[in-house]
């Protein structure tokens, strides 16, 4: 499987747009300005939404109308990190998909996506007996908590990636080597 | 005329009258005689706990980042949620009122993180930061945001606003949403200089 990564990701760097995309200075450090910035749009919105349930933010609006009004800033917003975090990965993919913290990352992004998932169909199920509430009940608190704790541990995954503590051509360690997916004998990094 | 505009706009003139001076502080000679002094200051700052921290632990320093990152998110999401509601694009259905009242205390507490955290940071690169322009463009634009948002923002949006211009609180809504978003992309930008 790492090596079927590896060579997939070989097979991208080789590509024109890749390389270009990574020698350009000021291309790609906009791309990643847009991707950080974007973070005050799409986490910000969550942010909102989840200290909504908790009780911590605009207590006296109804919940639901917090969650459906700033649902669409949220999701515009996290499809241009969408997009913006696709471009950085083409821009880097080798050492990219070799990141420990990238691919914590991506695991954590899975877990946003099933929590959210989870948070919107168990409010939609409940939110008309308590969306006036200042607090949601405590099933959707524990979902918004653990939303925000999910979202910052990608935020501090996604700042890790740009030092090379673990990279397969650095690290020492067998293990981390084992969960970054370095490949014997790979000759790119 | 002039009187209306003296008595009706008292802080944000005050304000201008401030940022002018700093900018005057700035481009001016008196920035040329102070900056010299201050490199023992930036010099000091790396001397500090936070200094030695920052230096040593390149994952403590990592980890702060990220921290300062989640309270720009916070900040960024109060600012555009409440000038979002200014300007009549988000949460249209709520009261101007409730919502710049209620993420007041949100936006306070995710500057209240950006300026820890960024104190922190700034003291683990004092001596780099202190040569770096863009560094003072984004302290001028953060002085710029804070005065804007607490002299005149919030005092103005204190007001019935029902009662306010609306062209006037539009253009409050504007000015802070650029502001902010100055403040963000200078400090984006610290990390791709020197």
């Amino acid at each position: 499987m790492n090596e079927l990564i590896y060579n997939l990701a070989v097979w991208l760097d080789d590509t024109e747009w890749s390389r270009m995309l990574h020698e350009s200075y000021y291309m790609y450090n906009w791309v990643e300005s847009t991707h950080v910035l974007t973070l005050m749009v799409s986490l910000g919105m969550l942010f909102l939404i989840d200290l909504r349930m908790l009780g911590l933010a605009l207590p006296d609006v109804p919940a639901s109308r917090i969650a459906e009004r700033l649902n669409v800033p949220m999701l515009i917003g996290f499809a241009v990190m969408f997009i913006t975090g696709t471009l950085l990965f083409y821009a880097v993919p080798v050492r990219t998909s070799q990141s420990l913290w990238f691919r914590i990352k991506m695991g954590l992004l899975v877990a946003c996506a099933v929590n959210a998932f989870l948070f919107h169909k168990r409010m939609n199920e409940s939110v008309a007996t308590w969306d006036i509430e200042p607090r949601a009940p405590s099933r959707i608190r524990l979902g918004a908590m653990l939303s925000l704790t999910f979202w910052s541990i990608v935020v501090v995954c996604g700042r890790f990636i740009a030092y090379d503590w673990f990279d397969c051509d650095t690290s020492p360690n067998t293990l981390i080597d084992i969960v970054s997916g370095c490949v014997d004998g790979q000759t790119r990094f | 005329m002039n009187a209306v505009i003296l008595t009706s706009y008292p802080r944000t003139l005050t304000v201008v009258a401030v940022l002018l001076t700093l900018l005057m502080l700035a481009y001016g000679g008196a920035m040329d005689a102070v900056y010299p002094s201050l490199l023992g200051v930036f010099e000091w700052l790396e001397t500090t706990w936070f200094g030695v921290i920052g230096k040593t632990w390149g994952a403590a320093f990592a980890f702060v980042e990220a921290v300062h990152l989640l309270g720009l998110a916070l900040l960024g999401g109060c600012v555009l949620a409440g000038d979002g509601r200014l300007l009549g694009v988000v949460l249209t259905d709520v009261p101007v009122q409730t919502v710049v009242e209620r993420t007041h205390r949100v936006f306070v507490c995710g500057l209240s993180i950006c300026l820890a955290t960024g104190i922190f940071m700034a003291c683990g690169v004092a001596t780099k930061i202190y040569y770096l322009p863009v560094y003072w463009f984004k302290m001028l634009a953060l002085s710029a945001g804070m005065l804007f948002h607490f002299q005149v923002r919030r005092p103005l949006l204190g007001h019935d606003i029902q009662n306010l211009n609306p062209v006037v609180v539009k253009m409050v809504a504007v000015a802070s949403l650029l502001v902010w978003f100055m403040v963000a992309a200078t400090g984006r930008w610290i990390g791709f200089s020197g």
